[in-house]
C-alpha cells in the first residue's frame, strides 16, 4: 500500500506527527554542519540534506548519558529516558545502519536503554541523493526495506510513502485528509526516480570476498602508510553510524557514597580501547587499530558488512583518509 | 556524615615550582565544594591559600609549575621524598608548559642576555620541563590551567582509593561526543585539537575557534607530523606550525624535534 503526499501538505502533515512525539529532523544553522534537532519550526527542515556529521544513532545510543544512579546502601537505579520522539528525515543507510545495531544492542546483548529508545521513536525516512563520498549501493544499504515506520520518497511536486510498521500506519490512518492512494502512474514515477537515483552514484566498491582480501592484506603497506598521516583521533568511528563501543566510567560525589554512572561513545582508534586491565594493550599501534578498523568494517559477522557506505569517515577525517580509497588499494594492489 | 578523626584524614600538600600558580587558583575556584572538599583533608601546606605550613610526611603532594630553577629542583626532590603520591597539576608541572617553548631553540645564556642583560646565570636556570623528568610522578592532571571539575573528580577519586579518570584520548572526541563542527575541515582553521589532551569538553571548537593546545599533546600517541601535514596542505607555513605546536608542548618529543636549532648551544 502506498500513499501519496503533496509537498505542500509536508507543514500540515509535520502537525500531526507532532501529536507521536517531538519531531526532530535534519536542520543546518548557520556555521553548523547538519544535525537531526528538534524541529521548532517547520521552515527550518531541510530535507533535501546530503548528511549530519552525527549519524541518528545518538537517539538511540547517546554520545554521553547516565546509566545509574549509584548510592551504596540503595543500590543503583537506572535512568531510562522514555520520551516519544518522531526522527523525520532519516536516510536509508542510516536506517540500515540501525538495523545492524539492533542486532546488537537488541538481538545479541539487549541493552534496556537502547532498546527503550528504539521502542518509543518513529522513524519517518526519506529519499536522498548520493554526492561524491556516497556508496550505499555498493554496500547493499541504498533502500531501506525495515526499520522504519514510514518513507518517504520524492518524486517532483510530492511523497509516495511507503508503510513499514503498524505505528507507520496508524499516523497515516490519523493523516487520511493529507494522504491519497497512489495511482500506478504515481508508482510508475516512483520507480522511475528510484532507478534516476541509482544512476547518480559515482563511488563504488567491490565488496565480494573483501573479508577474505583483508584477512590476506595484513601487511600490505597501505596500513603504515595511512598510520603515518592518521592522527588516532577517532573522529571516524565516532561519526559512523554502525560504531556501537562504548565506555563507562563511575563518577563519585562528595559523600563517597553516591554518584553516577555514565557511558560515552568510544572509538577503536583510541589507544585505550585496547587497553586492558594490567596495562597490557592489545593493539598498542596505530597501525593496529587502523587495519582493526577497517577490518572490522567490512565483517559484522560471516553475512553481513558493518559499513553502510555514509562516507562520513572520509568526510569528517582531519587527515582526509579516504575508506574506500584504502579498501580500493588494498584490494587491487 | 560522621567527618572521618583528623588522624585518618589524608594529609596533603599543595605546592608551587615556576608557574603563575594558576593551578592552585583553579583549586580555590571550587568555590561551591571547597570547603567541604578540603575538610576531608588534612592540609599541610597551601601557598595559594594560607601561610601555614608544616614540614611533615604526607599522602598525597600536588605540584604545580615546571622545573626551571635548581632552586625548584631541589624544592622537588625534598616534596618528592616525603610523599606517598605525586601528582603533577597543570601543564607546567607535566611537561614545561608556554616556558619550554624554546627549549632546544635558545640557550640558558642567550636568555639570561635578553632578559637580564648578563650572560650569567645567576638565577641558577634551568632548561623548563615538567617534573616527571626528574622525579617519579603517580598521577598528571593536564591543562593551562587545569579544569576545576577534572581536580574535584581526582580528589574525589583518591579519596576513594581510585586512580583519577584523566582523558587519554584528544579534543576531537569531545567535538563529536558534542556535534561541534570541525573547525579544520570545515573552515580550514588551524586546530590543534586531534593531537591534545581532551578534559575541556572541546572548549574551542565550541565557539568556532582552533585549538591552541593548552592542554598539551597526548603522552606517548600524539602525531605531530600528521599535524604538521595537515596543517601544510591547508595552507600554513612551516614556521607558523611549528611554532603553534611549539608554544605549550616544546618539550614533546616529536614536537621538541620540529624546529630545533642544529647548533643549539642551550644546555642539556
Ligand atoms: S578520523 Fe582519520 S585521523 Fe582520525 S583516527 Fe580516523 S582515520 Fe585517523
Ligand atoms: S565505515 Fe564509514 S562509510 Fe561505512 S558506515 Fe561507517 S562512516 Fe559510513
Ligand atoms: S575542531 Fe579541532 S578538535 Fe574538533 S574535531 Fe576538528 S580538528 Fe578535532
Ligand atoms: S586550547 Fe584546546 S585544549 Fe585548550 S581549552 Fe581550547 S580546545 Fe581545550
Amino acid at each position: 500500500m502506498y500513499k501519496k503526499l503533496l509537498k505542500d501538505d509536508l507543514e500540515n502533515f509535520i502537525f500531526i506527527l507532532k501529536k507521536f512525539g517531538v519531531v526532530h529532523a535534519p536542520v543546518r544553522e548557520a556555521g553548523r554542519v547538519y544535525e537531526f534537532t528538534e524541529l521548532t519550526d517547520s521552515k527550518i527542515l531541510q530535507l533535501n540534506y546530503t548528511r549530519t556529521m552525527i549519524p541518528p544513532k545518538k537517539f538511540f545510543l547517546k554520545p554521553k548519558e547516565q546509566l545509574y544512579i549509584l548510592n551504596r546502601r540503595e543500590g543503583f537505579k537506572e535512568i531510562v529516558d522514555d520520551s516519544k520522539i518522531v526522527l523525520l528525515g532519516v536516510h536509508a543507510c542510516d536506517i540500515n545502519a540501525l538495523n545492524l545495531l539492533d542486532r546488537i544492542y537488541i538481538d545479541q546483548f539487549p541493552d534496556r536503554y537502547y532498546k527503550t529508545r528504539r521502542e518509543n521513536t518513529i522513524i519517518i525516512g526519506v529519499s536522498c541523493k548520493p554526492d561524491e563520498y556516497c556508496f550505499c549501493t555498493s554496500t547493499n544499504s541504498s533502500y531501506a526495506l525495515e526499520g522504519f515506520d514510514l518513507f518517504m520518497h520524492e518524486i517532483d511536486d510530492s511523497y509516495i510513502i511507503r508503510i513499514g510498521s503498524l505505528k507507520g500506519f496508524q499516523i497515516v490512518c490519523e493523516s487520511e485528509n493529507l494522504l491519497a492512494e497512489a495511482s500506478s502512474n504515481d508508482i510508475k514515477e516512483f520507480k522511475r526516480a528510484e532507478a534516476e537515483r541509482l544512476k547518480e552514484f559515482t563511488l563504488h566498491l567491490n565488496v565480494n570476498g573483501i573479508q577474505d582480501i583483508l584477512d590476506a592484506s595484513y601487511d600490505h603497506p597501505v596500513w603504515q602508510e595511512n598510520a603515518d598521516i592518521c592522527f588516532g583521533c577517532g573522529s571516524c568511528n565516532l561519526v559512523c553510524p554502525t560504531c556501537r563501543c562504548y565506555d563507562t566510567a563511575d563518577f563519585l560525589n562528595l559523600d563517597l557514597k553516591t554518584g553516577v554512572r555514565v557511558r560515552r561513545w568510544d572509538s577503536c582508534m583510541l589507544k585505550q580501547h585496547g587497553l586492558v586491565a594490567g596495562g597490557l594493550n592489545f593493539r598498542p599501534t596505530r597501525v593496529e587499530r587502523l587495519y582493526n578498523r577497517f577490518n572490522c568494517k567490512m565483517s559484522l559477522s560471516e553475512d553481513s558488512l558493518n559499513c553502510v557506505g555514509c562516507g562520513r569517515c572520509t568526510v569528517y577525517c582531519p587527515a582526509d583518509i579516504n575508506f574506500v580509497e584504502v579498501l580500493k588499494q588494498v584490494g587491487e594492489d | 556524615m560522621k567527618e572521618p578523626a583528623s588522624e585518618n584524614k589524608p594529609k596533603i600538600g599543595v605546592f608551587s615550582l615556576t608557574g603563575c600558580a594558576g593551578d592552585q587558583l583553579m583549586i580555590l575556584n571550587l568555590e561551591d565544594t571547597l570547603i567541604e572538599l578540603l575538610s576531608k583533608f588534612e592540609i599541610k601546606s597551601f601557598q595559594e591559600a594560607s601561610s601555614y605550613s608544616e614540614n611533615i610526611r604526607l599522602d598525597i603532594a600536588f605540584v604545580e609549575g615546571s622545573v626551571s630553577t635548581e632552586h625548584d629542583l631541589e624544592k622537588l626532590k625534598e616534596i618528592r621524598d616525603k610523599s606517598s603520591l605525586l601528582v603533577a597539576i597543570g601543564d607546567c608541572a607535566v611537561n614545561g608548559c608556554v616556558q619550554a617553548m624554546r627549549n632546544s631553540q635558545t640557550s640558558i645564556a642567550e636568555r639570561m642576555l635578553d632578559v637580564y642583560g648578563v650572560e650569567d646565570n645567576i638565577y641558577r636556570a634551568l632548561e623548563p620541563k615538567g617534573i616527571g623528568e626528574y622525579v617519579r610522578v603517580d598521577f598528571e592532571i593536564p591543562g593551562c590551567p587545569v579544569e576545576k571539575e577534572e581536580v574535584f573528580n581526582t580528589l574525589i577519586s583518591l579519596l576513594n582509593g581510585d586512580p583519577p579518570l584523566i582523558p587519554d584520548y584528544p579534543v576531537c572526541v569531545e567535538c563529536k561526543l558534542n556535534g561541534y563542527p570541525c573547525v579544520i575541515i570545515e573552515e580550514g582553521k588551524p586546530c590543534l585539537g586531534p593531537i591534545i589532551t581532551a578534559g575541556c569538553d572541546a572548549r574551542c571548537p565550541s565557539l568556532g575557534l582552533d585549538c591552541v593546545g593548552c592542554r598539551g599533546p597526548i603522552k606517548g600517541e600524539t602525531n605531530a607530523k600528521a599535524e604538521l601535514e595537515a596543517l601544510r596542505k591547508r595552507g600554513y607555513p612551516d614556521k607558523y606550525i611549528i611554532n603553534r605546536l611549539r608554544f605549550f608542548a616544546g618539550n614533546f618529543p616529536d614536537i621538541r624535534i620540529l624546529g630545533e636549532r642544529k647548533n643549539s648551544k642551550g644546555e642539556k
